[in-house]
């Protein structure tokens, strides 16, 4: 019990207020907001993004960025759903899908690793590259069609918890063992805190570089199928922002854009944060601009309590 | 006479640990007050409370007989008092005058009047180092030099008081003599100079008073050079330090063997064995290729030409390949190429070898703290808990680490670049018995440094450089200080 206590990081348990203290705030203005169908459908909002989330924060934690994850998400949609309107069987179509979203991260990752540019950057053409390949394919028509069986795989539920909430859980499950007790996650860490020093002890930084932004490329895939199996059709334009998103709650859970420190717990509370946001603000009618206002003082008042949290400690620079 | 500084039982806490118990301070006008503890002392701390980076709990501080609250920097400078950082902080790309005035520029109307700026800045600096040109952008001056800016700095702001942090840690020893010189003018113009140093010949030249700190506790205030050197050294350890022998366990038995290694003109055909059991040192000045030679070597940097033989064999660039045939780097720049601050102390030492503390993919994390645990037992880790990031250990204690790591990870040659670089009398010595533990055990050491005693009181041969060429190889009887002075520096 004690190192159950001992491994709920303190920074983690701060999110997870914040969440408590949002959550009593929609639960004594709306009725619905605390019930158990309302609660399940906050976690499937947050699960596209807490998707696209998780691969986001090891890739912040190994000191880089990926803005490419919307367009990313949306090319493997639209590869996925032609492969299965063209007849592949269906977990042909979705591996294929999978694997070329880690060989978008693929690209990202060589042309950081090897190529030396600058993650913002390369990420930042990614965004537009792959966007402009998803558009090109299709002409800028949705596909539409998608086969029931492969629906049915996003659409269901699971002792009454819907699919893609589990899916999600499980992947958070396997990027915390990464990142927690792989040689992996230690190199994720040593290369964001300090990547001389990592290189010069032997961590292979271009392999790490690597992974990071290919498991984050597949994260987006799998977010992307999620997507089109609950829509039934895929579009070039879907997954505008998401990468913004999933920078928020990488953040508000204690990621930080410098790289080295950032926690899986943390991020997967902030996408609940944010979708509880959107959720109980949706409850209440307030106007789609207002949540807008919400999720930006939000994301604000997170980094705020943040700083002053590291007080003293963040004072001292270098 | 009214004190100009005067510090009555401070007393500090970082949550549960006492880090100051009631320490006092005592300066006077125009006097070079030495600061002197081992790392962990208390001196940091001491200094960051007077320049108003952290509070602290109980205490007094009076200023020419007059109680003054420190809580922020800026009350700092109103009460007179201006830090000189061992890493200077001033903005690269502007230039000497508009360094010394950031953030209190001199305006006329609107706008900045920098022609007015540009002439009082020469004005403080014509005391200090005429030389120094105020319109030039302070990344194009020396260390040094960018010291006596930030000197000029502490003027424009009217310090009555300033404190050095280590300042002569990048400095020549000509540079040292100028600074020497600066702090006689100070003085001689009343301004106090509190002057943290870990070097004892350093503060016996220029201190008339020292403070001796030690675990938190002021030990002692001793006239200097009155008081003798090994007594001052005995009060900040709290121990005699054992006065060892040379010992030498250098077998025949060539472990590294480097040819025609070069890179650009750093490094010109480097040409030398290194046998198991040895210590050998490399000496020479700053910039004769020393640090170059043991990136080459370590696989951080490529070279040109020329090749690393381990046990007969030659080994590929890069520091993987290097790491895996047995050689490690305990870098001098600890803070950029050494540590990965946030993370304990465990991950730093088991990042060579975290497949050999794995199993099925995952990392035996009770294995790794058993193994961190013992190395650092034996090492004397103060404070000893290695789940504590490194970044909160003092310089000493992380370089226990990173030597603890290359341990961990079998390494059989040893590389040091500066081994005590920034590193107390206490732990240095430290670190000299754990080089010869190493040597003793059959590791082979190869090490760098700028510390004449240093070298003579580790190496069993020294390689001595000079402008990227090894000018002379010193065998044991050899290797005295005008040997080395001699084969280091240039002919012209």
């Amino acid at each position: 019990m004690n190192t159950i206590f001992k491994s709920i990081k303190f920074r983690d348990a701060g999110t997870l207020i914040g969440l408590i203290l949002i959550s009593v705030v929609f639960a004594s203005l709306s009725p619905t907001f605390l019930t158990a169908p309302n609660l399940l459908n906050v976690l499937q909002q947050s699960s596209i993004n807490a998707c696209i989330a998780l691969g986001m924060t090891l890739v912040i934690i190994s000191g880089g960025i990926d803005l490419s994850v919307g367009p990313v998400a949306a090319l493997t949609a639209i590869l996925g759903a032609a492969m299965m309107v063209a007849g592949v069987p269906v977990p042909l179509a979705i591996l294929g899908a999978l694997a070329a979203g880690a060989a978008c991260g693929f690209v990202n990752g060589a042309l950081i690793a090897w190529g030396g540019l600058q993650p913002f950057i390369v990420t930042l053409g990614g965004l537009s590259l792959y966007r402009a390949l998803a558009l090109i394919y299709t002409g800028g028509q949705p596909i539409f069609g998608l086969p029931d069986s492969f629906r049915a795989l996003t659409n269901g539920t699971l002792a009454g918890i819907p699919t893609p909430v589990i899916i999600v859980a499980v992947l958070a499950i396997v990027a915390w063992v990464i990142l927690n007790k792989t040689p992996l996650g230690e190199y994720f860490m040593a290369i964001g805190g300090n990547p001389e020093a990592a290189r010069i002890a032997g961590v292979p930084v271009v392999l790490t570089k690597l992974a990071a932004y290919m498991i984050s490329g597949f994260m987006a895939a799998v977010a992307a199928m999620i997507l089109i199996g609950r829509l039934g059709a895929a579009e070039p334009t879907m997954g505008t922002l998401w990468e913004l998103d999933a920078i928020a709650a990488s953040a508000i859970g204690g990621a930080s854009l410098m790289g080295g420190r950032g926690s899986i717990p943390g991020t997967l509370i902030g996408c609940i944060i944010l979708g509880t946001l959107r959720n109980g603000l949706t409850l209440l009618n307030v106007q789609a601009f207002y949540q807008l206002l919400a999720t930006g003082i939000i994301i604000i008042v997170a980094m705020l309590i943040d700083k002053f949290a590291s007080g003293a400690g963040g004072g001292k620079q270098g | 006479m009214t004190s100009r500084l005067s510090l009555t039982d401070v007393q500090k806490s970082f949550g549960v640990t006492k880090v100051l118990h009631g320490v006092a301070l005592t300066v006077q006008p125009g006097e070079v007050h030495g600061l002197l503890g081992e790392n962990g002392a208390g001196k940091s701390t001491l200094l960051n409370i007077l320049s108003g980076v952290l509070s602290c709990d109980t205490g007094r501080i009076e200023i020419d007989g007059h109680e003054v609250q420190i809580s922020a920097p800026r009350d700092a400078t109103d009460a007179g008092i201006a830090m000189i950082h061992q890493e200077l902080q001033q903005v690269p790309e502007l230039t000497v005058a508009q360094n010394i005035f950031l953030g209190h520029a001199l305006r006329k109307g609107l706008f900045v009047d920098r022609a007015r700026q540009e002439a009082e800045a020469r004005r403080l600096l014509a005391s200090l180092d005429p030389a120094i040109d105020v319109t030039a952008p302070i990344r194009s001056l020396r260390v040094a030099q960018r010291q006596i800016v930030e000197i000029a700095k502490a003027l424009r702001a009217n310090a009555k008081i300033i404190a050095m942090d280590e300042p002569t840690s990048s400095l020549t020893p000509a540079e040292f003599e100028k600074l020497v010189a600066v702090i006689g003018r100070l003085s001689a113009q009343g301004v106090s100079v509190i002057y943290v140093s870990h070097k004892m010949d350093e503060v016996f030249r220029v201190c008339q008073t020292a403070t001796i700190l030690r675990d938190g506790r002021l030990i002692a205030q001793v006239p200097i050079p009155a008081t003798p050197v090994s007594q001052v050294i005995e009060l900040m350890v709290g121990r005699e330090l054992a006065k060892s022998m040379h010992n030498s366990f250098a077998t025949t038995r060539t472990v590294l063997k480097v040819s025609g290694l070069s890179r650009g003109r750093a490094v010109l055909d480097a040409d030398f064995e290194l046998h198991a059991g040895e210590v050998l040192g490399i000496a020479g000045l700053v910039g004769s290729g020393r640090t170059e030679l043991m990136r080459l070597i370590a696989g951080v940097d490529r070279a040109d030409k020329g090749q690393v033989e381990v046990a007969g064999r030659a080994i590929a660039s890069g520091p993987r390949a290097r790491i895996k045939a047995g050689l490690g780097l305990v870098p001098e720049e600890r803070k950029r190429d050494g540590i990965v601050r946030q993370r304990p102390v465990t991950s730093n030492i088991g990042l060579p070898a975290m497949r050999q503390f794995s199993r099925l993919g995952l990392i035996r994390k009770g294995m790794l703290r058993a193994r961190s645990e013992q190395l650092m037992k034996e090492v004397n880790l103060r404070p000893f808990d290695v789940a504590r990031p490194i970044g909160s250990f003092s310089g000493g204690n992380q370089q226990k680490a990173i030597i603890g790591r290359w341990l961990a990870a079998g390494t059989e040659i040893f590389l040091f670049d500066e081994p005590t670089r920034g590193i107390d009398v206490g732990a240095k010595a430290e670190i000299y018995d754990l080089i010869e533990r190493l040597a003793k055990e059959g590791k082979a050491v190869l090490f760098v440094s700028s510390e004449l005693p240093e070298v003579i009181r580790l190496a069993d041969r020294v390689l001595v450089m000079r402008e990227g060429r090894i000018s002379a190889t010193l065998e044991a009887t050899e290797i005295t200080e005008a040997n080395i002075a001699r084969n280091a520096i240039p002919s012209s």
